[in-house]
């Protein structure tokens, strides 16, 4: 169980500023995604905490001790890379024993972890095939394996999903989060799948051009984005400038709407409101007196099996809907959206 | 009882496109078999006696073999060419990895690098020995400087390092010459395998020496071993520099096959031939073992 801490870190390849200035702080035994476009530097950040970069400037501290020197062999953390980076000329025993028989055990220990290893990640029955005689799944297993059986303080993870196909996601999802949890292991991931870092993550750390844009819980992130940028980023759909005109009251081109006041907010402010599609109630008969309700024409309807999203058009404004494809509504319907306060976010702008 | 397949027969399209790809392999059929097949059928039959354009024709008979292995002078010979053979190749291997692993590193100043080391390649190997002589003879560059600065009275003083048998200057001119090739190849191998496997075994714990025997070396040696097989088979064979700037007699086994061909004497040709077979012989044997050695070992890391 490790604490990780960077603190005003920042890392330069020439004239190029890959990190501007990151400061980020792991819990013990806490899973954490860098979340970000390709190019943001969240690759680069794993790369310093795993010591294969070292910081241009700032501290990177592990239990509160400064680490940023300390050569990639002894910093005793884990990797996996998105391509698993297997040994290709090694058997998988051979390739999860690499880590023990490098720091010299005695082979009975190697080969009692080596086995209670094999049995966690089920590939026992694997355990002389070479990397390329298997699937891309046991692969990723082997690459944790072999991070895993050194008892490494931090695991480090880049884009552990992104090469497996929507079944061996799920499966491989669970998998990382019981053993994460079975281990107690402080995590961290990068991922540029905003859907990826919510599926595993205690907390999401969003980066931008060297930049930590947010740093919260995945629901936090996803319903509560500190910019524009953030929401964005978090597939936000319906996103409206407007006016604050009262502390919970917003006046935009979809019409006055009651919204969350935010702390540090001023009445008159230009601010944005933000609507999930998935929060909204769409109605085809008026909603009850005294719901804040807006009307609609259906403009358009894209079926994804188990979910719709209709494209609503309301005023001079579209809204994005998105439902359980549990009915459907015809193009040109006329409909209501209700919209509750409490999920109408404001967005500094 | 599982069901006949049934085989179709082939379109005419199907046996156009078939005569096609043989007609392609025609021209190299060609080369292979009449100019390489032919030539090598007539130097083990011309070793073997059959020379009726000399007046020579005791076909078969290992009588030129015989009298060829039977001197001492000839394993001189071949320990000589093996000698020469094997220490430069071995010696540019290890240059040429260690320069493929630094090239794949970042530094300023890559790019003219990249082209420098790349140089010998498109330098004709008489050039370089023109090169060993000006700098490494007696009376070379090497020794009228260190004559100069007073290091030796006469530059005649300096160290021999051509015409002996030793060889350096044989060896100087093939790590020179096959360095280049080497790197070339090994780093485009490197480029292949990226830098990961490196990274994970360093994060696993690895120092810089296990890192490259455990993990670098197996997955590069597909391009060693095809570029030391090149140079050894070159070198093994190569006449021009242990001519100029071997020690003489005893010579290596190619300067020998040239000295009977070129004797007023024609009939020795025939000893030349059975030198240049022995050649083949050896250096046949020698390939096929270490291919055979590095089969094994591909099998063994799941390389089929």
């Amino acid at each position: 169980m490790t604490q990780v801490e960077l603190s005003a870190v920042r890392k330069q390849f020439g004239g190029y500023v890959a990190i501007d200035e990151i400061d980020l702080d792991v819990a013990s035994g806490e899973l954490v995604a860098l979340l970000g476009p390709s190019g943001c530097g969240k690759t680069t950040t794993l790369r310093m905490i795993a010591g294969l970069e070292r910081p241009t400037a700032g501290e990177i501290r592990f239990d509160g001790k400064d680490v940023s020197e300390v050569p990639v062999q002894d910093r005793n953390v884990g990797m996996v890379f998105q391509r698993y980076a297997l040994f290709p000329h090694m058997t998988v025993e051979r390739n999860v024993a690499f880590g023990l028989s490098v720091r010299g055990l005695p082979k009975a220990e190697i080969e009692a972890r080596l086995d209670e290893m094999l049995e966690v990640v089920q590939l026992q029955a694997f355990r002389t095939r070479f990397p390329a005689q298997l699937s891309g799944g046991q692969m990723q297993r082997v690459a944790i394996a072999r991070t895993l059986i050194t008892k490494p303080s931090v695991l480090m993870m880049d884009e552990p999903l992104a090469n497996l196909d929507t079944a061996l996601r799920g499966e491989m999802r669970r998998f990382i989060r019981a053993l994460q949890q079975r281990f107690g292991i402080t995590t961290i991931f990068v991922t540029h799948d905003q859907v990826e870092a919510m599926e595993l993550a205690d907390r999401v750390a969003v980066i931008f051009n060297g930049r930590l844009a947010q740093y919260d819980t995945p629901e936090r992130i996803y319903r509560r984005p500190a910019s524009l940028e953030v929401a964005h980023f978090m597939g936000a759909a319906n996103i409206f400038p407007g006016r604050l005109v009262a502390r919970d009251r917003i006046e935009t081109d979809l019409g006055l709407l009651e919204c969350t006041p935010l702390a540090g907010m001023d009445v008159g402010a230009t601010v944005h409101a933000m609507l999930r599609g998935e929060a909204l109630e769409m109605t085809t008969e008026p909603p009850p007196a005294g719901r804040q309700a807006i009307r609609g024409k259906i403009a358009s309807r894209d079926f994804f099996g188990a979910s719709v999203t209709y494209g609503v058009r309301c005023g001079s404004q579209q809204v994005t809907v998105t439902e359980n494809a549990r009915r459907m509504v015809d193009v040109g319907a006329e409909v209501w959206l209700d919209i509750a306060p409490e999920h109408v976010w404001l967005i500094r702008t | 009882m599982t069901p006949a397949t049934k085989t179709h027969p082939l379109t005419r399209r199907e046996r156009r496109a078939r005569i096609l790809l043989f007609a392609q392999f025609v021209p190299i059929f060609a080369v292979l078999v009449i100019l390489f097949g032919g030539a090598l059928v007539m130097a083990v039959l011309q070793s073997l006696g059959f020379a009726p354009w000399f007046g020579v024709n005791t076909f078969p008979t290992l009588d030129y073999f015989a009298a060829l292995w039977g001197s001492a002078t000839f394993w001189t010979s071949l320990g000589l060419t093996l000698y020469y053979a094997t220490v430069s190749t071995f010696l540019a291997l290890v240059l040429g990895t260690l320069l493929a692993l630094a090239l794949v590193k970042t530094f300023r100043g890559k790019t003219f690098y990249k082209y420098l080391y790349k140089l010998p390649l498109m330098i004709p190997y008489t050039v370089g020995i023109a090169l060993a002589v000006i700098m490494l003879g007696n009376g070379g560059m090497l020794s009228r400087l260190a004559a100069f600065f007073g290091v030796i009275d006469d530059p005649g003083q300096f160290l021999q390092i051509l015409k002996t048998h030793y060889g350096w200057g044989i060896i100087a001119v093939y790590i020179w010459k096959q360095t280049p090739f080497i790197t070339l190849a090994v780093y485009a191998v490197l480029l292949g395998i990226g830098r990961e496997t490196e990274e994970a075994a360093a994060i696993l714990g690895a120092g810089r020496r296990t890192i490259f025997f455990r993990v670098t070396l197996p997955q590069i040696l597909p391009g060693i071993v095809s570029s030391t097989l090149i140079c050894f088979a070159f070198n093994i064979g190569a006449f021009e520099a242990p001519f100029i700037l071997g020690g003489g007699f005893p010579d290596t086994l190619p300067v020998v096959a040239w000295r009977y061909f070129n004797d007023s004497d024609y009939t020795l040709q025939l000893r030349g031939m059975a030198t240049v077979v022995s050649i083949g012989i050896v250096s046949g044997v020698i390939l096929f073992a270490y291919l055979a050695v590095y089969r094994t070992f591909e099998r063994r890391m799941g390389r089929n």
